[in-house]
């Protein structure tokens, strides 16, 4: 029997197709070499849906992605990038370069202007040239080369930490000296740990997993002490001349 | 019944029982009718060159096109029913275009002269009842010339759809007599200076009326990008032979 009283006034009913999962990524690009990161919690309002949900993602062997907003945006979007790059190397009968990969997620995220897969995507490699780079892309395909960018739930915890470390912005050099350009990979993977491990204290939806994925340059001098760090696991496909390691850590998981 | 060859001569798109595509084999038969257009590849660029058959006093012969340019990196010359290769560059052009769009760098000249051939097959096609886009195979052969990260490099494309890779080819009229002269001189280190010479004295060898700037045409792809010499320059060239 329905209910004549609600009958008698207009009903709205709405669907909303987005969720927000929260977690945080990150990306630093050094001289030779780029580190891309993500915790690994995904939750859906007060409710951890699991402690791992991998949102860092190795697409060639110069290229990462990390992906955070809607996580199911985040896996489908993944996939079709992955499905573009296949096509690409048929065709072309090379890897896609990190620039082109760049465009790419930029005129798919386009065409999806009056949908948009509801991601944050921050693309992190080596160039052609050798060099780190980092892109940071909003969901309908604004992006930028950068040295650093975070994003995500915590985006607003970690991003003036790194102004300030990475940028050195609000410091003042000592007399006589120079800020320098580019981080060496230590000071960078402490940089990493310390800013998940802060956003984990002060951020809900941060915690449970650290990945850290580590792209390296042609010849980088790094390589050697990667390799011994216990806990780095190499994930390079095929005949690379670009190395690419993840190296996991715990964080808090309340 | 039985089908007599000539039966197999109409269909486009019907093998004959020897297996043989009449209309494709006559189509490449047409640019054996074509003007002569060479290529060179050397390690600091790619040479074009073609004639341009000036039948009478009064044609213009700045009118005559037979080299263009696809993308900044990519020219290409041709040989045929000139006609018919605006509707292939056109595509070419398109299919570049579109990779900078989508990629941000320029195509490679493989997948460019691939772009071209994937056309080239699609004649006859049609779906359901509607009219088809082609009737016929394309009457043109191309040379296409472009440098990418591999370097320079030459292609030809014929109307079968297949295209290959070469260090100089010839195509048109005087094609078998240019061929073999090319593989007399042509070197591993030929300069482009050498290659521009070496396709006029070539061409000057096959060409029925007498070689002048205003006949042929020399382009060339180096890694500043395409350019059609002007007449200046073309002079020089010419003075140099």
């Amino acid at each position: 029997m329905p209910d004549m009283n609600s009958l008698a006034h207009p009903q709205q009913h709405q669907f909303n197709p987005y969720t927000e999962n929260g977690g945080t990524i990150l990306a630093i690009a050094g001289e030779d070499f780029t580190v891309i990161a993500g915790d690994t919690r995904q939750s859906e309002g007060y409710s951890i849906q699991t402690r791992y949900a991998p949102k860092v993602f190795r697409l060639t062997d110069k290229a990462v992605l990390a992906v955070n907003g809607f996580a199911a945006d985040g896996n489908m979007f993944v996939k079709k990038v992955r499905q573009r790059l296949e096509w690409y190397r048929h065709a072309h009968a090379k890897d896609m370069p990190l620039r082109a990969i760049a465009r790419l997620i930029q005129t798919m995220l386009y065409a999806r202007r009056f949908f948009p897969f509801y991601v944050y995507n921050i693309l992190g490699g080596i160039e052609e040239d050798g060099s780190g780079a980092v892109y940071s892309f909003d969901p309908v395909g604004s992006y930028e080369r950068e040295a650093c960018r975070a994003a995500g739930a915590a985006q607003s915890l970690v991003q003036p930490f790194l102004d300030n470390q990475i940028y050195f912005k609000n410091q003042t050099p000592a007399q006589d000296t120079s800020h320098p350009v580019h981080l060496p990979l230590h000071s960078v993977l402490a940089l990493v740990i310390d800013s998940f491990t802060g956003a984990t204290e002060r951020h809900i939806e941060v915690g449970d997993g650290l990945e850290m994925y580590v792209v390296l340059a042609r010849g980088n001098p790094a390589l050697q002490s990667l390799q011994d760090l216990p806990g780095a696991e190499e994930v390079t496909g095929t005949q690379a001349e670009e190395r690419v390691f993840v190296i996991r850590r715990d964080l808090k998981k309340d | 019944m039985f089908l007599t060859r000539s039966e197999y001569d109409r269909g486009v798109n019907t093998f004959s029982p020897e297996g043989r595509l009449f209309q494709v084999e006559y189509a490449i038969e047409a640019i054996k009718l074509g003007s002569t257009a060479i290529g060179i590849r050397t390690p600091e660029g790619v040479v074009l060159a073609v004639e341009k058959r000036v039948q009478s006093p009064l044609l213009e012969a700045s009118s005559i096109e037979k080299i263009m340019e696809i993308d900044g990196h990519l020219g290409c010359a041709m040989s045929g029913l000139t006609a018919d290769a605006r509707t292939m560059i056109d595509h070419a052009r398109v299919t570049a275009q579109n990779h900078r769009f989508t990629f941000d760098e320029a195509i490679k000249v493989e997948s460019a002269t691939q772009a071209v051939c994937d056309l080239a097959l699609r004649f006859g096609e049609s779906v359901h009842d509607e009219e088809a886009m082609m009737s016929r195979p394309f009457g043109v052969a191309l040379l296409i010339a472009g440098i990418d990260e591999i370097g320079p490099q030459l292609y030809h494309t014929d109307p079968s759809g297949t295209f290959t890779r070469y260090d100089a080819k010839a195509i048109g009229s005087g094609s078998e007599a240019a061929q073999s002269e090319l593989q007399d001189k042509w070197h591993k280190q030929i300069t482009l200076k050498e290659a521009q010479v070496l396709t006029l004295r070539v061409l000057k060898q096959v060409m029925e009326e007498k070689l002048d700037q205003h006949n042929v045409q020399l382009a060339q792809v180096t890694p500043t990008g395409f350019e059609i010499l002007d007449e200046t320059k073309l002079q020089e060239v010419i003075e140099a032979m």
